[in-house]
């Protein structure tokens, strides 16, 4: 009996051995001995099925780090660090997939449809973390912006995937390095910092009407 | 165990506040060649990095130059100037410590994960996540199993990518500054990242600690922790946590000088018993590698760096330390073209001038082998010592590279050796492991 699992390994198995998706789900589907009826029943395409091994990774991670015994006193900071670098470990096993999957996207803006699934889990998992870190004021609240963090943790994600996959040092340790280095910055930039002196210095400044004629730019 | 000093506050006579204010400045500088980069490139796209790396370079080394102390002073006297440089390097890279930000709690867990495929919490049972040290390319945490206090090192990734490169970058700026030759440098270099590298081989290093504390295990008042290779890989080292006071927590204390003298006997033992029994040495003296532990004996962490002394070094530069050789200019004269302090084609007025001033300096070196005791904590020694090498660093003679690459390490190990003994103001009987000489060198 086919499942899910079964499925995308034989998907995997025959992508990675043949460079290219299957011409078509009957040739796929005859190959690992099922009907082309069985496989939509698990999966309306083949890119279903690879973003849903995408969303997989990324499901894994999160259960497992949040078995971990210190993540109940981990910051903000410190569990986004804790997805990335499981999620890292755990793509390891899968390697030759995802540099296949990643590699194959077109080189535009969007985001691709094999990685919709995992952007919207991801965002809901850092929503989760931003929005902690707001309540224990780790983060900075700021109009407008701080709805957009899990945005930049997510630019942040596609980064360090496209740094992962091009990583030739033994054990992916600069990929380690880019992920300590980057998550911090980011958060760096959550918290309070110089940027919030100046927005309330412009704010101040803009409040003054005396000294927005005298810098030139008063509407009247 | 543990690094309570950050590792190089004290091998260098000035406060941790006064250097890393130095590194401040020269992270300014820095970043202000990146500045100063960037613009000229606005307007020149085809600029390359060249002159961007020597800038950094250059205030990177000025940088360093400033922070050399009396140590420093000290090590460069055998081997003359090429020895500043490395000595510089060491600095730096330990110094790079107070700039690294420590590891966040999910890289430690990582990095767990990477060697034993389990998270720290598994492994013992209690770890703390918070580092209580950072030692010279990692940090240290306190872990507990089977009631077991256990001390356990976390390196840095990409600490040895970083020293390669590191090297690359200021190895050009250098040459011209010290006016040598790239292929007179080389061998020094070489000797210098060797080692470095061999810092960053944790798995080394566990097989050293335990091969090494083996091997003194037999000194009197000399402890080491115990090393858990089991729980050691490439970037983990586990092992005893040893308590006790650090050279200058002890020092506060206003210890008694029969307690001074019984600690400064240890360090005495531990080192030439390495060097004239094991000819391979802790090449790392820095007060922050000892412990005072509260039976008042010696505690000894950190194998990172040891230097193997080949014989062809080892009998030429300790038979020197016998007066009965330096009585002996023939012979003295062998030894010194053995360890390249003469060279084959130097005239017969340099070969006159060398053998003056390195008699005189390794005369000085082996004062305390002469007799069967030695008085540290007098500062006449010191002051002749600090004096002749502030002398010689200024002749012009000394300028280009001599000595074997062998000096670095020794130098470093056999004056840092002296400096903790001037700390502790210890007098220590020198007869206990005696060099072995030989009078006489085949004509080579």
């Amino acid at each position: 009996m086919a499942t899910i699992e079964s499925i995308q390994k034989a998907y995997i198995d025959f992508v990675l051995t043949q460079g290219e998706q299957p011409k078509s789900v009957y040739i796929f589907a005859k190959k690992i001995k099922m009907t082309e009826e069985e496989f939509y029943r698990f999966f309306g395409s083949f890119d279903a099925l690879e973003q849903n091994l995408w969303t997989g990774f990324a499901v894994k991670t999160i259960a497992e780090i949040k078995t971990q015994e210190v993540w109940s006193q981990y910051s903000a900071r410190e569990k986004a660090l804790s997805f990335f670098y499981s999620f890292f470990e755990l793509l390891k096993s899968s390697r030759s997939f995802v540099v296949y999957s990643i590699k194959k996207q077109p080189k535009t803006f969007a985001t691709p449809q094999v990685f919709q699934g995992l952007k919207d889990l991801f965002e809901n998992f850092c929503n989760d973390l931003i929005v902690e870190g707001l309540e224990s004021n780790e983060l900075s609240e700021r109009k407008f912006f701080s709805n957009r963090y899990k945005d930049a943790l997510w630019v942040q994600l596609v980064f360090v995937l496209n740094f992962w996959i091009n990583d030739n040092s033994a054990g992916f340790e600069k990929t380690d390095e880019a992920i300590e280095k980057g998550i911090n910055v980011t958060f760096d930039l959550f918290q309070r910092s110089p940027i919030d002196n100046l927005l309330e210095y412009g704010r101040f400044l803009a409040k003054h009407g005396g000294i927005k004629q005298s810098m030139g730019f008063g509407s009247n | 165990m543990s690094d309570n000093t950050p590792k190089e506050q004290n091998s260098i006579p000035t406060s941790k506040v006064q250097r890393s204010a130095k590194f401040v400045k020269t992270g300014f500088k820095v970043g202000g060649n990146y500045i100063k980069h960037y613009s000229k490139k606005l307007f020149n796209p085809d600029m390359d990095k060249t002159e961007l790396n020597e800038d950094n370079a250059a205030d990177i080394y000025e940088s360093l130059s400033e922070l050399k102390g009396s140590a420093l002073k000290v090590a460069q006297m055998l081997s003359m100037d090429k020895n500043l440089l490395p000595q510089a390097y060491t600095d730096k890279f330990s110094q790079s410590q107070y700039n690294a930000p420590p590891l966040s709690g999910p890289l430690i867990v990582q990095t767990f994960k990477k060697y034993f495929g389990k998270t720290p919490d598994k492994i013992y049972d209690k770890f703390n996540v918070r580092s209580s040290n950072a030692a010279s390319i990692g940090q240290v945490h306190q872990a507990e199993l089977n009631g077991k206090k256990l001390a356990v090192k976390i390196q840095y990734p990409g600490v040895g990518d970083s020293i390669s490169s590191d090297l690359k970058l200021v190895k050009p700026f250098a040459f011209r500054l010290l006016g040598m030759s790239e292929k007179e440098l080389d061998i020094y270099m070489k000797e210098v990242e060797e080692r470095l590298l061999e810092e960053t081989d944790y798995e080394l290093e566990v097989r050293r600690s335990i091969e090494f504390s083996t091997a003194c295990a037999g000194l009197d008042n000399v402890v080491f922790p115990k090393y858990y290779p089991e729980l050691s890989s490439k970037r983990i080292i586990t092992m005893d946590w040893l308590e006790g006071k650090h050279l200058r927590e002890f020092l506060q204390t206003n210890p008694s000088q029969e307690l001074r003298n019984k600690i400064g006997q240890a360090l005495w033992d531990f080192y030439n018993f390495q060097q004239h029994e094991l000819r391979a040495v802790h090449a790392d003296p820095h007060p922050g590698n000892f412990m005072i532990t509260s039976e008042n004996k010696l505690g000894i962490i950190d194998f990172g760096c040891i230097k193997e002394m080949p014989e062809d070094f080892y009998y030429p530069f300790f038979s020197l330390t016998s007066t009965g050789l330096m009585e002996n200019k023939e012979e003295t004269i062998k030894a010194f073209r053995q360890l390249e302090m003469i060279h084959v084609n130097d005239s017969p007025k340099q070969i006159e001038f060398y053998y003056t001033m390195y008699r005189q300096m390794i005369g000085l070196f082996a004062k305390p082998y002469i007799t069967d005791h030695f008085d540290f904590g007098q500062t006449a020694f010191f002051d002749e010592l600090y004096g002749f090498g502030e002398k010689v660093s200024k002749m012009p003679e000394f300028k280009q590279a001599r000595g074997v690459k062998h000096f670095i390490y020794v130098n470093r190990t056999n004056f840092g050796l002296y400096n903790i003994l001037h700390e502790l103001k210890a007098e220590v009987k020198t007869d206990t492991f005696k060099p072995h000489v030989t009078l006489e060198f085949a004509a080579s």
